[in-house]
């Protein structure tokens, strides 16, 4: 099924389109320009490009924790730049989103912050009171459990390493039951081996779950072993975009410009990861 | 790193704002020895004022007794100050809360949190006790004006106080929770409040204890009742000594009980969040 859709994409309902978004803060440069692209359901897809091209804010663009300046957004048929406040919500319930620097509430237990993901769901009393069902208990143990993390359940945040916590983000992600998960350098903090976990785990979320994943990454050498498609940014602006062996050593050179002689050194552990 | 450049920095140079530092200091002292060897003290002798007022001290301190309060009204009297204290503590800490809210950076516009923190900085410049003196020009001298007075001054301080405790939850964490859908008032409920919970708490002890102490000035300066107006009384009209002694007593028992309340609570809800 996933594997038909991503063959062929360009027949199929995209899940989110992006046409001509183009983000200026308040330098003359474009953070973004002109960006256009389409993503079908269930692919994993990497994005990739040096510091400051505009990776993270391409991300944040797309569930508007960052107002693009112009353009169109549309995700699951809903052109979403046109959102009200209300309805923006609903829509970022089916988006999740896991950050380098985890982002949870450190003096909280797991279970607690992964309970978080379905605040978004409940009317704002239900919220405030923190009232969950029963049945989003038991998924946020079900998940809990999925991710290797059931000896940790009651562990204060701040009591787990890094590669663990990064895994609590997945499920506070999985809870929300989302259709799309954006990542923001998800390893970019870990050693290599919970980066392996956690990259692991994201394409399990898209393969078995047919969750979409676009991941923001540093290391070229995990964007060829895990995503479906690359799209390479740089200076605001798509130079690349297909699959991974569709990226030669020019195209890296091009995308990364004069930072990608160290780059070339990855490159030869091509599949090492 | 910055143990080597402290190492490296020789002992703290003569700069121009400490050497007009140690000229003011050796000013001052100079005219308080000179005040002192000069000062006319016309009848009072000097050794004598001393060797009474020790032995003042020693019938407050030694021989405490109740004369014309019984153990019963000053304990009456003492619930009567932590009533106050209370009071202007749930009344400024709720207040705060809200404010508290609107002042943390993390949650707030800037304007709205620099205009808030300005606002508050203002009133907590003013003594407690000058803010019960400006209210009991519409309020009459009395407990009114106390509590008005406290609580505007409890609401200054707490306010600073929540929001630097509201503060320790980064931003990027209530970013997060917007990402997901979660909206301001879950986000607070759930995520900033729980956060800090005990440095909450422990201000608003603090606070209480500050309260309790004020309550007791505030019945003596304000006429506010409880047990400081008995000690103004004690001391300003009947020149009881061995009363005010034991009044002492009493307040010093209470701020103790308070303390190990307070620090019994704090450890508790601490152990529970843990
Ligand atoms: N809040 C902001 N205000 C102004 N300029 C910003 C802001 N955020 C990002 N920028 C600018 O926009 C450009 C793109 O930034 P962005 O954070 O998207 O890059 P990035 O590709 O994620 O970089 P990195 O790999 O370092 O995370 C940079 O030039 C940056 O300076
Ligand atoms: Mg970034």
């Amino acid at each position: 099924m996933k594997l038909e859709l991503g063959v062929n994409r360009e027949f199929c309902e995209p899940l989110l389109e992006l046409k001509h978004v183009t983000k200026y803060y308040h330098g003359a440069a474009p953070a973004l320009e002109d960006i256009n692209f389409s993503v079908a359901e269930g692919e994993f897809i990497s994005v990739i490009g040096p510091s400051g091209a505009g990776k993270s804010t391409l991300l944040r663009c797309i569930n508007r924790m960052i107002e693009a300046t112009s353009g169109e957004i549309s995700f699951d048929g809903v052109l979403i730049s046109k959102l009200k406040k209300r309805d923006l919500r609903k829509l970022r319930t089916r988006i999740g989103m896991i950050f380098q620097h985890y982002n949870l509430v450190d003096k909280l237990s797991v279970i607690e912050n992964v309970l978080h993901g379905r605040l978004g769901y409940k009317s704002t009393l239900a919220g405030v009171m923190g009232r969950y069902s029963p049945e989003e208990k038991q998924q946020a143990m079900r998940i809990i459990d999925l991710l290797g993390l059931h000896d940790q359940v009651y562990k204060r945040c701040d009591q787990l390493s890094g590669g663990q916590k990064q895994r609590v983000g997945i499920a506070r992600a999985l809870i929300q039951d989302p259709k799309l998960i954006l990542c923001d350098e998800p390893i970019a903090s870990l050693d290599p081996n919970s980066a392996k976990i956690i990259m692991d785990h994201l394409r399990d979320v898209s393969a078995q779950m047919g969750i979409t994943v676009i991941v923001n990454l540093h290391q070229v050498s995990a964007a060829l072993k895990y995503s479906d498609r690359i799209i390479g940014v740089n200076q605001g602006k798509i130079v690349f975009d297909g699959s991974p062996s569709a990226l030669t050593a020019e195209k890296i050179a091009e995308i990364y410009g004069s930072e990608s002689n160290d780059l070339m050194v990855e490159l030869g552990e091509r599949y090492a990861i | 790193m910055k143990k080597i450049e402290e190492a490296i920095i020789p002992s703290k140079p003569l700069t121009r704002e400490s050497f007009t530092m140690w000229i003011l200091l050796l000013v001052l002292s100079l005219l308080t020895i000179y005040a002192l060897a000069t000062i006319d003290y016309t009848s009072v002798d000097m050794g004598k004022a001393m060797a009474d007022t020790l032995n003042n001290f020693k019938t407050i301190f030694f021989h405490p007794a109740a004369h014309r309060l019984s153990l019963w009204d000053a304990f009456y009297e003492v619930l009567i100050t932590m009533g106050l204290a209370f009071l202007t503590t749930l009344f400024g800490g709720i207040i705060a809360m809200l404010l508290g809210l609107l002042a943390a950076q993390n949650l707030a516009p800037k304007q709205v949190t620099n205009i808030i923190k300005g606002f508050v900085a203002f009133i907590r410049a003013v003594p407690s006790i000058l803010w019960v003196l400006i209210f009991a020009v519409a309020a009459g001298l009395g407990s009114v004006a106390a509590v008005i007075g406290l609580t505007f001054h409890s609401v200054s301080y707490l306010t600073k106080a929540y929001s630097e405790s509201f503060e320790e939850l980064d931003r990027s964490v209530i970013e997060a929770l917007m990402a997901s859908g979660a909206n301001w008032w879950q986000i607070i409920f759930q995520a900033v409040i729980p956060s800090s919970v005990s440095s909450l708490l422990s201000w608003t002890f603090m606070r209480f204890e500050i309260n309790f102490a004020n309550a007791v000035a505030m019945g003596a300066a304000a006429g506010a009742a409880g047990i400081g107006f008995d000690l103004f009384m004690d001391s300003g009209f009947y020149f009881d000594l061995r009363e005010i002694g034991l009044v002492t007593y009493f307040i010093i028992a209470f701020a103790l009980v308070l303390e190990t309340i307070s620090t019994n609570l704090k450890s508790k809800i601490l152990l529970k969040k843990a």
